[in-house]
This record gives C-alpha cells, structure tokens and sequence, in this order.
C-alpha cells in the first residue's frame, strides 16, 4: 500500500510541474503578455520607456527558462506565487485568507453530495423506470441543462426575498470556523452547490449499480436466497464503491469550478470570487496563482480517490506492486 | 462463373437492403421527443437568425432605446416588455440567440475536431507517444476547467474570437479521453489487424477503419459540446467576462434579468428566456442521447 501511495505521490508532483509549466508559459502566448504586470504596475499613461525600464527592473526580459526556475523555487522553496500589481501585496497574502473558506464550501458540498447523491442512485436503480425513476431523471436532466448561475440567483430571489426565511448575507468574516457560529449564512451556498453536483453524481451512481446489478454474482446471490435489500447493499453496492470513489475525486474540479459561480451570486469571499475580480481588473498573476491553487486541490483531491480506491479495491494496489 | 451470379444467395443480396444511413435516421426519428427536439432547435435558431432580418427591433440602435421606457410590462407593442436599458426583450432575446448558439456551434466545433486528431493520434500510435499525450491530458484535466478558462480570458481578452478559441481550446479534454479510448479498442480489432498484415500504411488504417468506426461516438460527443458551450458561454457572460454590450448573449441577458428580480417584479426579463435557454440546452443534449441509441448496432433491424 505504502509503495502504492508514493508512486502516485510521485506522478501528482511530476503532473504539477506539468501545470506550472501550463500556467507559466501562458502569458508568453501573447505578445504583450508577460509585461501585462508592468501595465498594471504603471498606470494606463506609462510610455513604452517606461514599460521596459520596468521589466528590466523586474527581471521580466530575463530568458524563459531563468524564470521559469526561478517561479518554480519560489512555488515549492517559500510558497510564493508572485506579486499583485494591483493590490500591491504578494498574492499568496490575498489567497491565504480565501483558501480555507473555498475548501470548506467545496468540502462540505461533497459530503452532503455524497450523502444524497448515493443513495438517490441506488434507489433509482434498484426502481428502475417507475415513475419516481422517470421524475428524478427528468429533474437531473433540467438541473443538468439549467446554467448553475440561473438556479442560484433564483433560489436567491426565492429564499432571500419573496419567502425571506434564509438569511442572503454571505458571514462577514473569513475566519473558517464561522459556519458553526453562524450557520445559516451558509445554507444557501452549499445547498446551491450540493444541488447541482447532486444532478450529475446520482445519475452516474445509477448507471453504476444498474451495470452492477446485472452481473452473474447478483443472479447468484438472489438465488441462493438474499433478500432484495441484501443483495442491494451486500454486493451491489459495495461492487459499486470502486468507481464511486473514483468520481467523487473527479468531481473535485467541478466543485470547485461550480464554486465560482456560487462565490459570485453570493458573493461569498473565497478563490472563485477573487478570481472574477482579479480577471475583471486585469490582474493576471493573481489569476495565475488561483488557477495553480485549485489544481494542486484537485490533485489532491484525485490522490486521496486514488488511496481511497486502494483501500476499497484491493486489486489495485496488487496490480501496481507487481508492475 | 454464370453459376455464381445466378444463385439465389446473390438474388437476395441484389434485394436493395435500406442503406445504413436511411436505417439509422429511420431509428433516429422513431424517438418522438428527439424529433421534438430536433423540430424546437431549427425554430428557436431560425427564429434567432431570420426574424432579427425582417423584423429589426432597436437592437443596432443604442440611441433607438432612450425613446422606449425602461423596464416596460409585455404589451402590444413590446410582446415581452422592455429590458432596463430599453431594448425589446423579444428581440433581445433574437439577437443574443445569434451570438449564444453561434459561438455556441464553433466553439463546439472546435473542441471536437482538436479533441479528435489528440485523442486519435494518441490511441492509434499508442506506446510512447500516448504516454507522453495522456500524461499531459492528466495535467490539463487536472485544472479546473472553468479556471482555466477564466485565466485564458484575463490574458487574452474578451473579443469573441477569443471568446470561441478560449472556450474551444479548454473543452477538448473530456473529448480526447473518450476517442482516444476509441481508437486504442479499433486498432487492436481483427479488422485493423488484417488490414496491417495487407501491408497498408498507418494514414490508410487511421483513415479507413479507425475514424468511421469511432465516428458514432465523435457525434454524440460533438452534440454534448455544443450544450457544454452554451453553457460555459453563459456562465462567463454571468460573471461580467462574455460579450461586452452592446451586444449581448443570453448568459448576459439572464444576468441583467435576475439582479433586478431582487428588488423589482420584471418577470418579463427573465422567465421566458430562462425557458428557451434550458430547453435548447435539454434538446441539444437529448439529441446525443438518441444520436448514441442510434448508433447503437445492436437496435438495427436486420
């Protein structure tokens, strides 16, 4: 097992230094790009002279790949992802205090996405086509077409408004630990987010158990006698936790993505939010340094599935020893 | 040889079977809500694209909206009412129509024929070179997607080319994934596998065995972009980074309507729009789904 973590340990960093090198190289596309600092830094008036003199200063004409070293010590030695012009602090600064508040929206997402969507899932399979099969396809179906904007902003207007009964301002401060002080400013967002990451996991669980329950050792054990609930939860669902775990690590990305979205409508301060607004004013080391954060989550995220999947199918860590 | 052409086995085969193609739309359209589907795509999109021609509206015209009132209810006049700046929510809903399904179409376009070529360069030539590509697909789908997307835009702007490029350069992943998976099962079929012991090169097999037979899945996959698309669209024109006015798209529009459902009753600017969208998006996407059926050898009748 221990072999089997550090080799996928050691593909996740290989795949990061892949992102960096992504995320790095991309102002380098356009051709004013890499000075898009010194814009910023400058003011709209500065005079090309000025501009270079400028990136000279700051090592920006420095070779490709002299930077891009120097980024990557920066990124792994002391955790800095560079400087915004902007709000002229290191972005790391402004991040630090929206990283916790993502994690926790994106994580307590997916805990209540899981506790929905899974039994959702089974139940559906275990009922296929019956009318309550056909409704909670059909709702999926809508939720799945509906941009997430739409449904957030409505359930906004409903809840904050026209039945005002859930409070709409986001918690004042960035201090984790305010959803056990002042739950309810949360139950909006993480609702909006489960429902829309419930859509797509209880459809994919359906499928699943529905592959599964075909399967020659479900006839076997409904022979031998198992109660339909046996069945269902003994060897349906446990054959089915393989590729469960696998997706709930894969929908890490889509959470947090999802969060953008859910971070603006309720203008919850976290990575997202920051995001819109450091793109909307143009501030692209900051857009950057979100961009890498949110990947070395889902990396994570996908190292975690990638043990968790270990840990539920030994077959896996077995086929990787002796590879 | 006379024999031969006279024998009953070659007298049925000479019996007109229903070509593949007819077969298939005839499988195709058998499904009643996707040719629903179908029939509300081709008039919301003509809708989108030819009444905007016969019946203008003071979209082109900014100068046109300070003679209308703002935020004005459904009347004769106006059938929708008016937006906040005075333009006729009808036509608005036309004209954001045209930008909506037709960066909609291209950047969908794009995302399956660059998801294509990656995905069946890497499957066919498998070994190393599928290491290297998947290595770096793993990278790519391990950044969030909307992210990236996001990080493109703040780099290389708004203008609708780059809007098309930016949403068609980050949604192939997925795609690649699932053709390069094509390509890998068809090259290791008998078929291919004659064809290589008949001596014929990689760009014959590629071309005649490996594309048509993993274009059912380019299909169904290219019609889930196209949803994908719109969406991705609208999402960014929610967040203040999709067209810039005085164009608009429907993600744009949706987000004008809903800020002011907060505080006023303007129903007008968002239900009927918020109707058309999610039922383009569900037809689009229950088109893929019955396209996949279609494709599907084993509900041939033979």
């Amino acid at each position: 097992m221990l072999s089997y973590i550090v080799r996928r340990l050691l593909q996740s960093l290989f795949v990061l230094f892949i992102i960096i090198f992504i995320t790095f190289s991309l102002p380098y596309v356009e051709p004013r790009g890499i000075y898009a600092p010194a814009y910023l830094a400058l003011g709209p008036h500065a005079t090309p002279a000025n501009i270079h003199l400028w990136a000279v200063a700051h090592g920006v004409d420095k070779p490709f790949f002299f930077r891009f070293w120097l980024y990557i010590s920066n990124v792994f030695l002391h955790f800095n992802l560079g400087y915004s012009y902007q709000a002229s602090q290191p972005v790391w600064s402004i991040l630090s205090l929206y990283v916790p508040r993502t994690i926790w929206l994106a994580l307590t997402s997916l805990i209540f996405t899981s506790v929905i969507a899974i039994p959702l899932g089974i139940f559906q399979a275990s009922r296929r086509n019956t009318a309550f099969d056909y409704s909670a396809t059909g709702i999926a179906f809508v939720l799945y077409a509906m941009p997430s904007f739409l449904l957030c902003s409505l359930v906004l207007e409903f809840f904050g408004f026209h039945w005002p009964h859930l409070p709409v301002s986001p918690p004042a401060g960035v201090a984790p630990w305010l959803i056990f002080t002042d739950p309810g400013a949360f139950i909006m967002p993480i609702g909006c987010l489960t429902l829309l990451s419930v859509a797509g996991l209880s459809r994919f669980m359906r499928g699943t158990v529905l592959e599964v329950l075909v399967q020659d050792y479900i006839r076997t054990a409904r022979a031998k006698g198992g109660s339909s609930r046996h069945v269902l939860f003994k060897h349906a669902f446990r054959n089915a936790l393989g590729p469960i775990v696998t997706i709930l690590g894969l929908s890490v990305p889509g959470l947090l993505g999802g969060a953008i979205v859910i971070e603006s409508v309720f203008n919850y301060g976290g990575l997202g939010y920051e995001t819109v607004n450091a793109a909307l004013s143009g501030d692209v080391n900051v857009v950057l340094g979100i961009t890498l954060l949110v990947s070395i989550l889902t990396l994570l995220g996908n190292l975690l599935a990638d043990v968790g999947l270990g840990l539920v199918n030994p077959r896996i860590r077995i086929e990787g020893s002796t590879r | 040889m006379s024999v031969l052409t006279n024998s009953p086995s070659t007298e049925l085969a000479h019996a007109a079977p229903t070509p593949m193609w007819r077969q298939r739309t005839r499988i195709f359209f058998s499904n009643r809500l996707a040719l629903a589907s179908v029939i509300f795509l081709v008039i919301v999109a003509g809708a989108c694209y030819l009444v905007p021609l016969f019946h203008p509206t003071n979209q082109t015209d900014a100068s046109a909206t300070l003679l209308v009132p703002q935020n004005a209810n459904p009347s004769a006049a106006y059938w929708l009412g008016t937006t906040s700046t005075g333009y006729d929510e009808l036509g608005r809903i036309f004209y954001g129509g045209e930008y909506s399904l037709t960066l909609g179409l291209l950047a969908g376009f794009i995302t399956i024929v660059v998801g294509t070529i990656y995905g069946m360069i890497a499957g066919f030539f498998a070994g190393l070179v599928d290491t290297v590509m998947m290595r770096f697909l793993d990278a790519l789908l391990s950044i969030p997607y909307f992210f990236f997307l996001i990080t493109l835009i703040s780099i290389f702007g708004r203008s609708t080319t780059f809007l098309i490029l930016s949403i068609g350069l980050t949604g192939w992943w997925g795609n690649a994934r699932i053709i390069r998976g094509d390509a890998l099962l068809i090259r290791s079929l008998e078929y291919s596998q004659a064809s290589t012991a008949m001596g014929a090169s990689k760009w014959h097999i590629i071309r005649r065995h490996v594309f048509p037979n993993s274009i059912s899945n380019i299909v169904t996959v290219a019609t889930f972009s196209v949803a994908d698309a719109i969406l991705a669209l609208s999402a960014l024109g929610f967040l203040g980074l999709g067209i810039q006015l005085p164009q608009t798209d429907w993600g744009t529009m949706l987000q004008d309507g809903t800020t002011q459902l907060q505080s006023s009753n303007f129903w007008w600017e968002v239900y009927p729009l918020a109707a058309i969208f999610i039922l383009v998006v569900v037809s689009i996407n229950y088109i893929g789904d019955a396209l996949r059926d279609t494709f599907e050898v084993r509900l041939v009748e033979r």
